[in-house]
């Protein structure tokens, strides 16, 4: 690997990073030291260590954490490991607020190293959030370690095999005795699109068109077909639909067994650049223009006065979104529930 | 809202609020600071996070002549200034589309009706369904005709399936029976669920911590009683002198302008018992008994339990400031205080012999609003030897600036003989959570179009808290209270106030 793309602080002795680490923050004045949660990131690519450093110190100005950056070269002929250590400081009220950060370098095929670095770096007490960016493989031997794990964090958008990576996550959900909390920052993305949606149904008087709707049209970018599948999944779970299946023909049954047709559009532009929702007398509109920072959302017909209004959309950079997901806490109960209505379309 | 009421299935999951209905929100006195420095940002703010009602809008009613783009610039420059978030031009566009002006006197029927007219327009042209929130920007001279106005116009009463609200400022009132008068008067116009009196304090986030602390924290419930509080203190210190505000500021006072209000809603939340749900009604039950539970403080016992103290000349943060009585617009025989220092007693089971210290004052060193429960200290057995001082422990809720908790106790010293130090344990909040928390305008105005009247004080609150202030008041007006003490601008009030805590062995925290 190039030192260019790999710069990720003071080299230490694997034995001695606590040691570092304390000696980082003698003398240092009015540098505090804080941490919130263990946020570690698993990554089986070099060129990602440089800008996985650079987004632990975006996450660091806001949320104080110990971050564990990992980075396997697994194809290494030998095994051993490599540790360095730096700190992202940031100004808080005249004072230094600041995070450290300890990444390694796991050459060969150690089945145990992975965890064992883990198990010993962690602040203690501190919820531990796992980022994996790389394929998930079949949790054989990992299981301690997944127990461990309080958030698992991954985007299934970077994904290419989505039919065989749902199946694997959901093991590893399975095995700490269902605790890890599973963050699919895919899910996160939508968050600012589901919240546009609910509200035109805040009102009483729009509240009944929910159950009105014939059609759903979902646009996204190439590439974002798991982010439109989740989105209809979750209106799907959410208003009671049940996928039908005929012929290779799939639309969705309401409860009163009416048909729901539904369009995903592939267009060049933001992730989810729109997303309408029809009854036969009204219709609800969230579009997003592509760069653009906030959601046109607009219903037209039907017993809500016709409007428009400028919601949010959120940043949609990777640290942003992995912001909002550390920001929100608690679990996503829901997230599992749609992947279940879209995951027979999921191969298609 | 009622809780049976259908519910929206798409906000199952999501962390946010429901956004509340659309509605107008008329501002009187909006040409006033308050709505410069707060509302109007506050609103901008709401807007920028998703969390205001589509087509809302924003009626500004006031006596000056302005047209609606002129009071649109003004509002966009105060937000420029005030808001914690940038200004979004696109985004501002489509939120000060929704804002209007009207021009009228308060005391002008007329300007009544025509503000019913448009707002029956806006209604109809932007969709916000009758539902009104009045605000009362204004000083409370002004209540009554506004309100009166209100009524006779019929703008208090909400049409079906509407909802009609209204806001009122601090003071309410200046004692007992014109707060009664005063609650009288908004009844006769509204009733108290959609009457919302507003405190700034009870919408800080670390305000509303307080309880989270208190009630989802098993170590610090087990001991927040009379078995082991030796007695609290309240601060609430600032550097300012009147600035400016003295016509008001001579009438009022700290006890009205701090105590009455901010530092006995600090106090209740502080000693209130666990609600029985988290409803408005089931806090604010609580709440009032903490304030009817107050040793009333009355005749001589006013010159025991309180000081009052009025700052002279001195030094803040490096300038020279001149005394109270030399303040423009201030009677130069003035017996205002200026700062306040008081012994409250909460005489319920929880609380028995714990005094409870509130203390709050103008040019004082520096601005800082705090809660610090001081522990009794351990049995004097083990350290007994080692002839050290052990510090109780202290544990400060910080309301603001830099809000968080923190916890003091004792730790060895390392080295190989016994030395006992105080050690600090630290949550800031702005550490921990590098966000910007929301100002507290943004949350109460929310609820207020919401109708969470949680975090706003009811009629018997308001009324409580007058009973327990107007005694000492009377006292020190009719001379039984003691005179008036000095303090040096820039030093932590006069020295009478030392000994008001130095009788139960302690002295003042050093902020």
């Amino acid at each position: 690997m190039s030192e260019e793309t790999f710069n990720p602080g003071m080299s230490v002795e694997v034995g001695r990073i606590e040691k570092e680490l304390g000696r980082l923050w003698e003398n240092t004045g009015d540098k505090t030291r804080a941490s919130l949660i263990n946020l570690a990131i698993y990554t089986e690519t070099s060129e990602n260590v440089a800008g996985n450093t650079e987004l632990i110190a975006q996450i660091a100005s806001e949320h104080a954490c110990r971050a564990i950056l990992i980075y396997a070269n697994r194809t290494a002929p030998e095994i051993g490991v490599k540790a360095w250590i730096n700190a992202h400081c940031h100004a808080v009220n005249k004072k230094e607020i600041c995070s450290e950060q300890i990444t390694f370098q796991l050459d060969g095929e150690s089945p145990t190293a992975f965890a064992n670095v883990i198990f010993a770096h962690l602040d203690s007490d501190l919820p531990f959030c796992l980022w994996w960016q790389a394929p998930f493989q079949e949790p054989h031997d990992d299981a301690n370690l997944w127990s461990w794990v309080d958030r698992l964090i991954f985007d299934s958008n970077k994904w290419e095999d989505p039919v065989g990576q749902f199946p694997i996550v959901r093991k590893i959900a399975a095995l700490g005795d269902a605790r890890t909390i599973l963050c699919d920052l895919n899910w996160t993305r939508l968050l600012s699109l589901r919240s546009a949606l609910a509200q035109f149904f805040d009102h009483a008087n729009a509240l009944p068109c929910l159950d009105n709707i014939q059609a759903v049209e979902i646009v996204h970018a190439p590439g974002a077909r798991v982010s439109a599948l989740l989105l209809l999944g979750w209106l799907a779970n959410q208003l009671g639909w049940q996928l039908d299946s005929v012929l290779g023909r799939h639309t969705f049954r309401g409860a009163d067994r009416r048909e729901i047709t539904f369009k995903l559009i592939e267009e060049a532009g933001a992730c989810i650049s729109s997303c309408r929702l029809m009854t036969k007398m009204s219709k609800f509109s969230v579009d997003r223009a592509s760069g653009g920072e906030f959601f046109h959302a607009t219903a037209t017909g039907g017993p809500l006065d016709s409007f428009s209004q400028i919601l949010p959309a959120g940043r949609q950079r990777i640290a942003d979104i992995l912001l909002k997901e550390l920001s929100r806490g608690g679990s996503h109960p829901l997230y599992l529930k749609s992947l279940d209505i879209i995951e027979p379309l999921l191969a298609e | 809202m009622s809780s049976d009421a259908p519910k929206n299935p798409l906000r199952e999951g999501l962390l946010s609020r429901s956004v509340p209905e659309p509605c107008s929100l008329v501002i009187f006195g909006a040409t006033g600071d308050l709505n410069h420095r707060k509302l109007i940002p506050a609103l901008y703010n709401l807007a920028a996070d998703g969390n205001l009602p589509p087509s809302i809008s924003v009626i500004g009613f006031a006596r000056r002549e302005k047209t609606d783009e002129v009071f649109r610039t003004e509002l966009e420059e105060a937000a420029r200034k005030f808001s914690r978030q940038k200004i979004n031009d696109e985004l501002w566009k489509s939120f000060a589309s929704g804002i209007f002006y009207h021009q009228s006197e308060f005391t002008n029927f007329e300007g009544f009706e025509t503000l019913a007219k448009k707002l029956d327009e806006l209604d109809a042209q932007r969709g916000t369904r009758g539902n009104r929130l009045f605000y009362l920007s204004v000083g409370p001279d002004q209540f009554p005709i506004i309100l009166e106005n209100l009524r006779k116009s019929g703008l208090n009463e909400a049409k079906e399936g509407s909802w009609t609200r209204v806001i009122v400022e601090k003071p309410f009132g200046t004692d007992l029976p014109s707060a009664i008068e005063l609650n009288n008067i908004v009844h006769e116009a509204f009733h108290e669920k959609d009457t919302f009196r507003i405190d700034h304090y009870l919408g800080k986030e670390t305000a509303q911590n307080i309880m989270v602390l208190r009630f989802a924290n098993s170590i610090f419930e087990q001991v927040w009683n009379a078995r082991y509080v030796h007695h609290v203190q309240i601060t609430a210190s600032e550097p300012l002198g009147v600035e400016g505000r003295a016509g008001y500021y001579d009438k009022s006072g700290a006890m009205r302008d701090m105590v009455q209000n901010h530092l006995l809603q600090l106090l209740t939340l502080t000693a209130m018992e666990p609600p029985t749900d988290l409803t408005a009604d089931a806090i604010r039950d609580e709440k009032v008994k903490v304030l009817r539970s107050l040793r009333k403080i009355t005749g001589k016992d006013v010159a025991k339990y309180t000081v009052r103290a009025q700052y002279t000349a001195g030094s803040v943060n490096g300038k020279e400031v001149v005394g109270y009585l030399d303040e423009q617009n201030v009677p130069k025989d003035s017996q205002t205080e200026t700062y306040v220092a008081l012994e409250a007693n909460v005489d319920n089971w929880r609380w028995a012999g714990v005094p409870f210290f509130v203390r709050v004052g103008k040019r004082l060193p520096k601005g800082a609003t705090e809660i610090a429960l001081h522990f009794k200290g351990v049995p004097p057995v083990l350290f007994r030897q080692t002839e050290q001082v052990i510090d109780d422990n202290v544990l400060v809720i910080r309301i603001q600036p830099d809000e968080g908790i923190s916890l003091r106790m004792s730790a060895k010293l390392p080295g190989s003989s016994l030395r006992i130090e105080p050690v600090k344990m630290d949550f800031h909040y702005g550490t921990s959570f590098g966000k910007a928390t929301p100002e507290a305008y943004e949350r109460l105005l929310l609820d207020a179009m919401a109708g969470d009247a949680t975090l706003f004080a009811r009629r018997d609150e308001v009324e409580e808290a007058w009973k327990f202030v107007d005694g000492i008041k009377e006292a020190w007006d009719s001379g039984e209270g003691g005179p008036v003490a000095t303090y040096a601008s820039g030093t932590w009030g006069p020295e009478e106030a030392d000994e008001l805590v130095k009788r139960h062995g302690s002295t003042w925290r050093r902020l």
